[in-house]
């Protein structure tokens, strides 16, 4: 019987707290990272690969200015930005290619599915863009560590649903479940773990994501496509946009 | 004195460069990413010291110490946490840690140099 219990984080922080307590707690992890590589640099005697280390200060940098977004759209519901018409392909070439240094320091091949020609939904550009590079930084980073010669495969995918289209993150790694993201969204902030079965981290990624689509009267789910678990949002399609032609 | 070392680390990032820095110091490094595989290793090699990380995904690494305890010829497997939790938020459960896990050090991973981390397989060597 397991008789200890480690000292819990106060249960009444508010919503914006908990955000903030676990962008704390995934910060920890590349800031760990780029001192310990500067440190074996120094042991070994030479300069080390300071591209790497850019490149790791980077991410932890867009994660912490996605978190600020998410937490200005929820403190200021009303300074909403003008929806308009996005290419839901070109957000995620976008989110692709700010994710790609991440999915290579963690042997991820990071792949693009996009399942037929969409026109344009009615969103906000940036913050979808922030959405889905938060939520790619930490499902990229819970993968575990592969043996050298695997590569792990993540796919940002687009496809139809009924009314709209479905963008989001899946791989063969995961077992999301809506359970699994209700209890995530439970615990988030509150305990170092909130995804035990996902992640080793704090999942800030996942939860900032979750903020920022809210703040856009969207929704991340748990998903399944093509037998990969992940998570995604459906984006309404525009009948005024389907009208015009698009 | 050359060390087989098992480092139960997820981060594949901190495995990169836990392991380097294990190796240029010339001990062996073998990995595990979770409780279940750090089990399977142990069993089929018995490492000379366990670097662990409580946070795992599944099994914790609590959960793993209670696991390795329970077998008679792992008792006195000396095993080092290397962790992101803190040590402070066990306060009260010190002598759970040595006396029923038996952890012989606590590093905690901020503030946890390469430097530090190597002088604490040293201290094994000589204890």
């Amino acid at each position: 019987m397991k008789d200890w219990q480690p000292a819990s984080m106060n249960p009444t922080l508010d919503e914006s707290q908990r955000l903030f307590m676990a962008l704390t707690e995934e910060l920890k992890v590349p800031f760990e990272q780029i001192e310990r590589r500067a440190e074996l640099a120094a042991l070994n005697g030479h300069v080390g690969d300071t591209k790497l280390i850019a490149a790791t200060a980077d991410d932890a940098l867009r994660l912490i200015d996605n978190y600020l977004l998410a937490i200005r759209l929820q403190q200021n519901p009303e300074a909403k930005f003008t929806a308009q018409p996005v290419s839901v392909a070109a957000i995620l070439y976008d989110a692709r290619a700010e994710l790609m240094a991440l999915a290579n320091r963690y042997n991820v091949q990071l792949e693009l599915d996009i399942a037929g020609k969409y026109g344009p939904v009615l969103a906000h550009d940036v913050a979808l863009k922030s959405a889905l590079t938060s939520l790619g930084h930490s499902l990229i980073s819970a993968l575990p560590a592969a043996a050298s010669s695997k590569k792990l495969y993540v796919k940002l995918s687009a496809h139809r649903g009924p009314k709209s289209i479905v963008a989001g993150i899946y791989s063969d790694e995961y077992v999301f479940t809506p359970e699994v993201l209700r209890r995530g969204r439970r615990l988030y902030g509150q305990t170092r773990q909130p995804l035990t079965g996902i992640s080793p981290h704090a999942g800030a990624g996942i939860f900032i994501a979750d903020t920022i689509l809210r703040a856009m009267s969207l929704s991340l789910k748990a998903s399944k496509y093509h037998n990969q678990s992940g998570l995604a949002t459906a984006l309404p399609l525009s009948p005024q946009l389907q009208l015009a032609g698009f | 004195m050359n060390m087989n070392i098992l480092l139960v680390e997820p981060d594949v990032a901190l495995v990169k460069i836990y392991g380097q820095a294990l190796e240029t110091a010339g001990h062996q490094v073998c990995v595990a990413t979770d409780a279940q595989q750090a089990i399977d290793l142990i069993d089929e090699a018995v490492p000379d010291v366990v670097f662990l990380e409580l946070q795992l995904v599944g099994h914790s690494g609590i959960e793993f110490l209670y696991e390795l305890r329970s077998y008679a010829e792992w008792q006195k497997l000396p095993v080092i946490i290397l962790s992101n939790v803190a040590p402070g938020e066990f306060t009260g459960s010190q002598n759970i840690f040595r006396r029923q896990l038996g952890i012989n050090k606590y590093l905690y991973k901020p503030q946890a140099s390469l430097e530090k981390i190597l002088a604490t397989i040293n201290e094994l060597e000589f204890a």
